[in-house]
């Protein structure tokens, strides 16, 4: 089956991984404001306003698109971080605004309606009352969807909604119903949701205790990798702990999202575009990541079957996984 | 492995502002011409190399002030940056009057570093040019990091924003005359891949026989893990034997 290309929706967190992005033939790059504006409030990363304005001109220059992710919920009693990133990205021309918070959906729909509106996977949409809901209110475009739905349930979502639908495609596999997960506050006091930032580096330790790599979070121990074992990040969810006398993963194991396999199917669900995570990245992955996603979506809108991709070394415990995608477990 | 849920009344302490232990945990590092040339550079006083560590620090403030702007919330931050396979490490001191670069014959020469970052010198300078994506050199554990995480993501992402290419960075100190000096980069960057590809022959040569005991030895743990899992789940014999003979690559030696 060929058909239109899925769009590509590139991470960006520094403005050399924007370019490394768009060289690497992006569609659309996707990124955030240098604060707790955005879902990777990471120290070093994310973009000025001039950065921002710069990152516009090389991305239109060479026909990519950027999105902006204001998609944290806003302070009670200070939303003004999130007022004027909403405005600033609007005025300085991003394509579209990512957002998760009805709040600052409604102030983006009445101070900017010109610019597309994007619900983020941080709202947490998956059924079709809700996403017509959004669409109703706020006047929202498109909706990335969260990793816990099959692709059947996506081909039978996308004839009941009014809206685009975006589905991660690769990178970090946040287990939780997105918007929804207390684990990282519970450890740490700050959250993805709240505070950008999902087991913050300030509350991470790593020490090399004999021969493992022992990983902790706040007060809990996460895991610990003998030597040579791949490690993977040091969120809760990644844990693995002692249950019963056993040591495992009670939630999930240390690996990344790859749809590449379900591109075929993916399309035929009705899905318009795909969503590379990672803007805590290097441009080494970036470029890689996206110039392997460039070539699976080119083949698949031709008909051909979607190459290997050769990822296995970028992914988190050096393992790969389509996910809910294909899950056979509900 | 021992692992506790939770670890709340361990006696470790796990505060953001423990003091980081940079007692070297090296590991081996591969036969490598870099391990070699570290061996040919021991009897070198270290102090010959600080003109050259000082060069490179003007060299990238001048090229990279973004990188620098970047890293000035770290303040008086310090790393200690310890390639395993050379004998000696680098400090990297952010506080005024200006960044600093220098090399310290072992890692708890430097006292209480903010952080420490341990991995070969390849793959830290493959890392400083961006050319590495740091959370993949650290999930095939070939980066080892300690201490303040805080501050290394920060140091991490400020270096891969910057466009770091250090072969570019010091033919530009010759200016319009770069010529014969990328000339001879070139001539000397074919001679280290070389290297490389004929080290790792002889190590490949060297380790065959261990490599060969090591895969059967693992086929047997696998069997036997195997059987473990069967007898805790009580399932026959016939249907155990049955699954190993299925599987490829675990037949006993
Ligand atoms: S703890 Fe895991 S599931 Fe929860 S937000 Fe963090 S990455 Fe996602």
């Amino acid at each position: 089956m060929s058909g239109t290309p899925l769009e590509l929706v590139c991470p960006a967190g520094t403005p050399g991984a924007l370019r490394a992005a768009v060289d690497a033939g992006a569609d659309v790059v996707y990124l955030g404001f240098r604060d707790e504006t955005n879902a990777r409030n990471f120290p070093g990363l994310n973009f000025s306003r001039p950065e921002l304005r710069d990152g516009l001109a090389y991305a239109h220059e060479r026909g990519c698109r950027i999105y902006v992710a204001v998609n944290t919920f806003a302070a009670a009693g200070n939303p003004g971080p999130w007022h004027r990133a909403v405005d600033d990205a609007a005025e300085l021309g991003a394509d579209a605004l990512i957002l998760a918070d009805i709040g600052l959906l409604d102030y983006a729909r009445r101070r900017h309606p010109e610019t597309r509106r994007h619900l983020s996977v941080q709202a947490s949409a998956s059924n079709p009352t809700a996403i017509a809901y959004y669409h109703e209110a706020f006047g929202v475009q498109r909706v990335v969807l969260p990793r816990v739905l099959t692709v059947t349930e996506i081909a039978r979502l996308n004839v009941q909604i009014p809206v685009e639908t975006e589905v991660f495609a690769f990178g970090g596999m946040c287990v939780m119903a997105e918007g929804r997960c207390t684990l990282s506050a519970y450890a740490t006091g700050r959250s993805p949701n709240m505070n950008g930032v999902c087991s913050p580096a300030s509350h991470v330790r790593y020490e090399q205790l004999g021969g493992r790599m022992v990983s902790r979070l706040g007060r809990f121990t996460i895991n610990e990798f003998p030597d040579g074992e791949p490690a993977g990040y040091p969120t809760l969810c990644k844990g693995r702990f002692v249950a019963g006398g056993c040591a495992g993963y009670l939630f999930e194991e240390p690996t990344s999202l790859d749809a590449s396999t379900v591109l075929p199917e993916l399309m035929a669900a009705g899905v318009r575009a795909l969503k590379i995570e990672g803007r805590q990245r290097g441009r080494a992955y970036i470029a890689e990541v996206v110039a392997a996603f460039r070539r699976a979506v080119d083949a698949a809108a031709r008909g051909d079957p979607v190459p290997p991709l050769g990822l296995g070394g970028m992914t988190e415990g050096l393992r790969e996984t389509t996910g809910a995608y294909t899950k056979t477990w509900r | 492995m021992v692992y506790r849920w939770p670890e709340v009344a361990g006696g470790v302490n796990h505060r953001a502002d423990a003091p980081v232990t940079n007692e070297p945990n090296r590991g081996t590092p591969s036969l490598s011409p870099v391990l070699l040339a570290g061996f040919a550079l021991r009897p070198l006083p270290l102090v010959l190399l600080q003109p050259a560590l000082d060069l490179a620090m003007t060299l990238m403030r001048r090229r990279h002030s973004d990188v620098f702007e970047r890293l000035d919330t770290l303040e008086n931050a310090s790393f200690l940056i310890d390639p395993v396979d050379l004998p000696f490490c680098f400090t990297l001191r952010l506080g005024p009057p200006a960044p600093r670069l220098s090399v310290v014959g072992n890692a708890d020469d430097m006292e209480s570093p903010s952080a420490v970052l341990r991995g070969p010198l390849l793959v830290l300078i493959r890392l400083l040019e961006g050319r590495m994506d740091g959370d993949a050199a650290f999930f095939s554990r070939d980066l080892a990091v300690e201490g303040d995480m805080e501050a290394v993501l920060t140091l991490r992402n400020a270096v891969d924003s910057g466009g770091i290419d250090l072969a570019e960075d010091l033919l530009s100190l010759f200016g319009p005359l770069n010529g014969p000096a990328r000339r001879a980069f070139g001539a000397a960057e074919a001679l280290f891949a070389r290297a490389e590809r004929d080290l790792e022959t002889v190590r490949a040569a060297f380790v065959a026989p261990v490599d060969g005991r090591c895969d059967a030895q693992t086929a047997r743990l696998r069997d036997l893990e195997d059987d473990l899992a069967d007898l805790r789940t009580g399932m026959p014999r016939a249907n155990a034997a049955g699954k190993r003979a299925a599987r490829p690559g675990t037949a006993r030696p």
